[in-house]
C-alpha cells in the first residue's frame, strides 16, 4: 500500500513538472518558419525597455553596434557602414546646413507614426535632446557639448550648433552623430514619467519603461515590439501596424514575424546553436569560421566568401602609456616595439585571418573601408609605415636612440635601469590576449623586457581610465569603428587633447599622449568641408601618428561579426547585394547583424528557403 | 627493507602502475633529445594544424623527381576535385537552372564537365538558392577549372619583376619524402598558438608531475608533522591542531584553493607557487589518519620503554613511531602528488594556474585549447591528449598505492 502511495505521488510529481514545463513552453513557442534567431548580442537578463535610461541590458531593442539598433526605437536616420550615407528614417533625406555650418534643418516624413498611430513631431525631437541634457544621459553627455538647441514646429526641426568662442560651430560632425545614433522617444511620454519620478534624474534613468502590471508602457516607432523576456531569451513581435509599410519608407512590412534571442552562457554555446541551425544570425567571434562550410559543410556563410569574410571597421589597438618616463621620453623605444610585433602571427592567430594584413591595408589612422583609405595620401607617409617583424629595423633604431644594453644580461637600459614593461589586456579576451603574448615576444628578440598581465576585466576597467595610473605600460582598447563623425572621431581618440587628465575617461587617448601640433590639426578637421585639404590635415596626423607612435593597431576587426546559417531563411547580405529603394534606387546592404543602420533593410530582404 | 621491496614487487597490480609511469618518465626524459627546442616555440602562423607530416611545397619543386606511371592516380585527382556529392549537387544547379537532365548520366564525367562548362554563370543567383551553396558552387567551378588545365604545372620564379621559367611538373612526377630539404612530422598537430604539441605536451608532463611532487611533499610533510605531534603529544596541543585541521576540513579544499590562488595574483603565480599552494590546502586528510594511527601506537611497550630511557619527543617520534606508519605515508604521499597533478589542471582550466608562456602544464594545455574552442571546432589532437595523459598518471599512481595496500595492509593481504 506504500509503495502504490509512493507510485502515485511520484507519477504526479512527474506530471505535474511536465504540465507546468509544457505551460511555460506555450507561451513562447514560435513558428520556426516565422522567426528569426540571433545570438551575441544579450547577455543576461534585459533590464528595461527605456530608451532615455541607462543600464537597460536590452541589446536587441536599445544598442549600438554598426550604427544604432532599428527594430523597436528608431533614429532619424540610418548609417550606412558601407557607403558611409545617411538615409532617412524617421526623417526625410533632406537634411542640410545653413552656409556656415551653425544650424541644420530637416523635416520628419509624415508618415512617421508612434505605434498608437499618433504622429512623430519635431516635438519628440525636441524633448529627446533636452530630457538628455537635463538627466545627463548617453544622449545628453554625447551632444550637449555640440548641440545648443533644438527648435521646430509640427514636422520640421532645426538644430542649432553650439558656438566657440570665433563664432564657428564646435564640431559640426558630432550633430550627424547624433541624427543616426540616437532614438526618438514620445515627448508625451517623457513628460510622464517626469511626473511620475517627481523630476528626479536618476528615478528617471532608472525607470524601466515598463507600468505596474509589467507591461510595456513606453511608446515607440520601430516595426517590432516587446513579446516575451526572461532570463532565458527575448523574443520581439512585428508590429503589424508598423508606419514604415508606408510607400515613402520600406512600402512593406519586415519579412520575420518574430525576431527571437535565446540567452547564451557563453560564445561556444551560441556557435553550437549556429551550427545546429538553431541560430539564424550569429554576431560572435568564430575562429576559422570558414571551417563550418569548407569542412563541416554547414549551410553557413559571412558577408565576404573569402578572408576576411567580414567588414573591417576598427583597430584593436595598444596604447602607450605616457605616464611612465622610460615611453613618454622615448619615441624610438615606442617604435622599435610596434616595429618588431608579428602582426601576421596575430591576425594568422587571434583573428584566424579575418582581418586585412598590414601588409594589405598599410597602417594608418584610417580603418580599412575604401571610403576612409582614401582621406589620406598613401604616398606621402609610405616611408614611415611598417608591416612589423623587423627584428633589424627596430634593433637599429633603438641603438641610434642610444638605448643599449650596458650590463650585458640581454635587456636594454635606460638612465642605467632597464627597460622593462608590461603588456596588459583583461583575462579571458583571447585574441587579445594572443595579441599581448606577440608584443611580449617582440620584446624579447629586441632586448626590452615585457610581460605579460591578464587581470580580470572588472580591475582592468578601473585602472585604464584612471588619467595617473602608472600600472599598466602598454595596454589594449578599441578606437571608435565607424559613424559620420569618423575618422575624426578616432583620430581624436588616437591624438587629441581633450581627453588629457579627465578623469574615469572612457572617451579616447587612453595613453595621455599630449602633443599641441596634432591637437591644433585635430580642431581644424570638423570645420573643414574642402576635400583636398581636409585629405592634406589627415595626412599630416598620419605622419605625426607613425613618427611619434603613441598607439599601434594590431589588427583590423569588424565592429560586428556577421555568420547566417541558411538553413530557414536566406538572402542575408552577401558581396554586392543592395535594397531597392522607394524611389527605385539601389543601395548596399551592409552585413550589420541585420538591425544596425541601414543592415535593418536585411530584415525586408529575406526570403525563406525552397 | 630488500625483503618488503621484493614482495611489492611481486603485486602485479603495483607493478602495472609502476611500468606505465616509468614509461612516461622515460618519454620525458628520452623525446626532448630526439626533438630539442624550446616546448613553447610558435612554429606554426595560425591555429590547430593537423596532425600529420608536412614538407615544404618550396622545396619540394626545387627536390629530384622520380617518374611513376600509377594506374589510381588520375582517378584519385578526379576524385579529389569532383566528389560523389559534388556530382549530385551539379545535377541540383542544373534542375535549379531549369536545364534538361534526362539524359545526363552522372558518372560521366566527360559530358558532366562539359554540361557544367556550358550551362554555369557565376554572376546568376537562382532564386532560393543559399548564400552558402551558391559560394560552394563557385568553389567546385574553381576546383573544375584546374581539372581543365593540361597535364603540365610550370614553376615560374621571379627576377626583377619579370616571371622566369624555373621548372615544368609533369602529373607523373614524384618526390620522395626524404628528399625533401624541409620536413615537419606533427603526430599530434599544432595548438591554438601553432606549437608542437607532442613537444609541448611531454615538456608540460613534466612539469605537472614537478607540481604533483611538490604539492605532495608539502602536503605530506604538514599532514605528518601536524599528526605525528597531534596523535603522540595529545592533550592542548591534540586538541589545538585537531581545531586547525577540522577548519581546514570544512571548507571545501577546492574552494579555499581558489580564493588563495586568486588572491595571489597572476604575476606572483609561478608553477611552484601553485603546487605550494595546492599542497597548502591539501594535507589535512594525511594530518587526520597519521594522528589516529600514532595513538595506537603510542601505548605500545617499545614506546613507553624509551619514554623510560629518556629519549627526546623528537627521537622517540622519528625512531619508534615513524617506522610502524611509515608504509601508509608513502602510500598517501602518492595519492597526494595524483591529486596535486588534478588539482593544477582544475585550477589552470579556470584560469587560475600558474602564468603563461612560461613553462606549459596540462591544465595550461586543456585551459588554451577551451578558450580556443578546441572541442567544438574539432581539434580532438590540442586536449584529447592531455586528459589521456593526465588520466593514465593518476590511473598509475593509483594502481601503486592499490598495489602497495595489498603488500602492507594484512587485512587485504591474499
Amino acid at each position: 500500500m506504500k509503495k502504490l502511495i509512493a507510485l502515485a505521488l511520484a507519477v504526479m510529481m512527474v506530471l505535474s513538472l511536465s504540465v507546468t514545463a509544457f505551460a511555460a513552453e506555450g507561451d513562447v513557442v514560435l513558428p520556426r518558419e516565422e522567426t528569426l534567431y540571433f545570438a551575441g548580442q544579450q547577455w543576461g537578463t534585459v533590464n528595461s525597455w527605456n530608451p532615455i535610461g541607462t543600464n537597460q541590458n536590452n541589446a536587441m531593442a536599445i544598442a549600438a553596434g554598426a550604427g544604432q539598433r532599428e527594430i523597436m526605437f528608431e533614429t532619424l536616420y540610418m548609417w550606412n557602414v558601407l557607403d558611409g550615407k545617411l538615409y532617412g528614417l524617421l526623417a526625410n533625406d533632406d537634411y542640410a546646413w545653413n552656409d556656415d555650418m551653425t544650424a541644420l534643418t530637416f523635416t520628419i516624413k509624415d508618415a512617421a507614426k508612434w505605434n498608437d498611430g499618433s504622429d512623430v513631431t519635431a516635438a519628440d525631437v525636441i524633448r529627446t535632446f533636452d530630457i538628455g541634457v537635463e538627466i545627463a544621459n548617453g544622449t545628453g553627455s554625447s551632444y550637449g557639448p555640440f548641440i545648443e538647441s533644438i527648435e521646430g514646429e509640427g514636422k520640421s526641426v532645426t538644430i542649432n550648433a553650439k558656438l566657440n568662442d570665433a563664432g564657428q560651430p564646435v564640431n559640426p560632425l558630432k550633430i550627424l552623430d547624433f541624427l543616426e545614433l540616437t532614438v526618438i522617444a514620445n515627448a508625451a511620454w517623457i513628460d510622464q514619467v517626469v511626473e511620475a519620478c517627481g523630476g528626479d534624474a536618476t528615478a528617471i534613468l532608472n525607470d524601466d519603461g515598463l507600468n505596474d502590471a509589467g507591461e510595456l508602457e513606453v511608446p515607440y516607432t520601430g516595426p517590432y515590439t516587446r513579446y516575451f523576456d526572461d532570463d532565458q531569451k527575448v523574443v520581439f513581435i512585428r508590429d503589424d501596424n508598423y508606419w514604415g509599410q508606408d510607400a515613402s519608407m520600406w512600402g512593406k512590412l519586415p519579412v520575420p514575424k518574430y525576431i527571437a534571442h535565446t540567452i547564451y552562457a557563453d560564445n561556444p554555446a551560441g556557435e553550437v546553436a549556429l551550427k545546429e541551425g538553431e541560430v539564424d544570425v550569429c554576431q560572435q567571434f568564430i575562429g576559422n569560421v570558414q571551417n563550418l562550410w569548407l569542412e563541416d559543410g554547414l549551410p553557413i556563410s559571412t558577408y565576404y566568401e573569402e578572408a576576411p569574410y567580414g567588414v573591417c571597421l576598427t583597430m584593436p589597438t595598444a596604447w602607450y602609456n605616457m605616464n611612465m618616463p622610460v615611453i613618454a621620453e622615448n619615441p624610438a623605444l615606442r617604435k622599435a616595439i610596434a616595429m618588431a610585433v608579428d602582426y601576421d602571427s596575430i591576425i594568422a592567430n587571434a583573428m584566424t585571418n579575418q582581418s586585412p594584413s598590414f601588409a594589405d591595408v598599410p597602417r594608418s589612422l584610417m580603418n580599412p573601408t575604401d571610403g576612409e583609405q582614401a582621406l589620406y595620401d598613401h604616398d606621402a607617409v609610405a616611408d614611415l609605415q611598417w608591416a612589423g617583424n623587423d627584428i633589424d629595423g627596430a634593433n637599429a633604431l633603438l641603438d641610434e636612440a642610444g638605448l643599449v644594453d650596458t650590463d650585458g644580461d640581454g635587456i636594454r637600459e635606460y638612465n642605467g635601469e632597464k627597460i622593462s614593461l608590461n603588456a596588459v589586456c583583461p583575462n579571458g579576451w583571447t585574441d587579445w590576449q594572443a595579441s599581448m603574448e606577440q608584443v611580449a615576444a617582440a620584446g624579447a628578440k629586441i632586448g626590452v623586457e615585457i610581460t605579460t598581465l591578464y587581470p580580470e576585466y572588472s580591475i582592468y576597467q578601473t585602472v585604464f581610465v584612471d588619467p595617473d595610473q602608472t600600472e599598466y605600460a602598454i595596454f589594449m582598447w578599441s578606437p571608435d569603428a565607424s559613424t559620420p563623425s569618423n575618422p575624426w572621431t578616432r583620430v581624436n581618440q588616437f591624438m587629441g587633447m581633450d581627453y588629457v587628465g579627465i578623469q574615469n575617461n572612457w572617451s579616447g587617448n587612453w595613453g595621455q599622449y599630449v602633443n599641441e601640433e596634432a591637437d591644433a590639426l585635430i580642431k581644424q578637421i570638423p570645420l573643414t568641408t574642402d576635400e583636398a585639404e581636409l585629405k592634406d590635415l589627415y595626412t599630416q596626423l598620419t605622419e605625426i601618428y607613425l613618427t611619434e607612435v603613441p598607439s599601434f593597431s594590431l589588427m583590423y576587426r569588424p565592429s560586428v561579426f556577421h555568420a547566417v546559417n541558411e538553413s530557414v531563411w536566406t538572402n542575408y547580405p552577401y558581396e554586392g547585394q543592395t535594397y531597392t529603394m522607394a524611389d527605385g534606387s539601389e543601395v548596399l546592404v551592409p552585413p550589420a547583424d541585420c538591425t544596425d543602420g541601414f543592415g535593418i533593410a536585411a530584415l525586408y530582404n529575406l526570403e525563406l528557403v525552397g | 627493507m630488500k625483503n618488503t621491496i621484493r614482495q611489492v614487487f611481486h603485486s602485479p597490480k603495483f607493478v602495472g602502475g609502476f611500468v606505465i609511469f616509468v614509461a612516461i618518465l622515460l618519454t620525458m626524459i628520452i623525446y626532448p633529445l630526439f626533438n630539442p627546442g624550446n616546448p613553447l616555440e610558435q612554429i606554426g602562423v595560425g591555429t590547430f594544424a593537423k596532425p600529420g607530416t608536412y614538407f615544404s611545397l618550396y622545396d619540394a619543386t626545387k627536390a629530384k623527381t622520380d617518374t611513376f606511371r600509377l594506374p589510381e592516380a588520375d582517378e584519385n585527382r578526379l576524385a579529389a576535385s569532383l566528389s560523389a556529392e559534388d556530382r549530385v549537387a551539379m545535377v541540383e544547379y542544373f534542375t535549379a537552372m531549369g536545364i534538361d537532365i534526362s539524359e545526363l548520366d552522372t558518372e560521366d564525367t566527360d559530358t558532366l564537365l562539359q554540361m557544367w562548362e556550358d550551362n554555369y554563370d557565376p554572376s546568376v543567383r537562382p532564386k532560393g538558392m543559399t548564400g552558402a551553396k551558391v559560394n560552394y558552387y563557385k568553389r567546385l567551378n574553381n576546383s573544375l577549372q584546374d581539372l581543365k588545365g593540361g597535364d603540365t604545372l610550370v614553376v615560374a620564379e621571379e627576377v626583377d619583376g619579370e616571371l622566369v621559367e624555373s621548372k615544368k611538373i609533369s602529373t607523373t612526377d614524384y618526390v620522395r619524402t626524404g628528399a625533401v630539404a624541409n620536413v615537419k612530422t606533427l603526430p599530434l598537430g599544432t595548438d591554438n598558438f601553432g606549437r608542437d604539441v607532442l613537444k609541448e605536451l611531454v615538456s608540460a608532463t613534466g612539469t605537472s608531475i614537478g607540481i604533483g611532487l611538490l604539492a605532495g611533499v608539502v602536503a605530506t610533510l604538514i599532514g605528518l608533522t601536524f599528526g605525528l605531534l597531534a596523535g603522540y603529544v595529545g592533550g592542548f596541543l591534540d586538541d589545538f591542531i585537531m581545531f586547525i585541521t577540522n577548519i581546514f576540513t570544512v571548507i571545501p579544499g577546492f574552494v579555499l584553493l581558489i580564493l588563495i590562488s586568486y588572491s595571489i595574483g597572476q604575476e606572483q603565480r609561478g608553477a611552484a607557487v601553485v603546487a605550494t599552494v595546492i599542497g597548502l590546502t591539501g594535507w589535512t586528510w594525511t594530518a587526520r589518519s597519521v594522528r589516529s594511527q600514532v595513538i595506537s601506537l603510542r601505548n605500545r611497550d617499545h614506546v613507553n620503554l624509551s619514554k623510560l630511557s629518556g629519549h627526546s619527543l623528537v627521537r622517540i617520534i622519528l625512531t619508534d613511531i615513524l617506522p610502524y606508519i611509515a608504509s601508509y605515508v608513502v602510500m598517501a604521499f602518492i595519492l597526494q602528488v595524483s591529486s596535486g597533478i588534478l588539482a593544477e589542471a582544475q585550477l589552470s582550466l579556470l584560469g587560475l594556474g600558474p602564468r603563461t608562456t612560461e613553462v606549459p602544464t596540462l591544465g595550461l594545455m586543456m585551459n588554451w585549447a577551451m578558450l580556443y574552442s578546441a572541442h567544438t571546432n574539432g581539434s580532438w589532437w590540442a586536449y584529447f591528449p592531455v586528459i589521456l595523459v593526465i588520466t593514465l598518471i593518476s590511473f598509475s599512481l593509483n594502481l601503486m598505492n592499490t598495489g602497495l595496500d595489498q603488500v602492507f595492509n594484512p587485512t587485504l593481504r591474499d
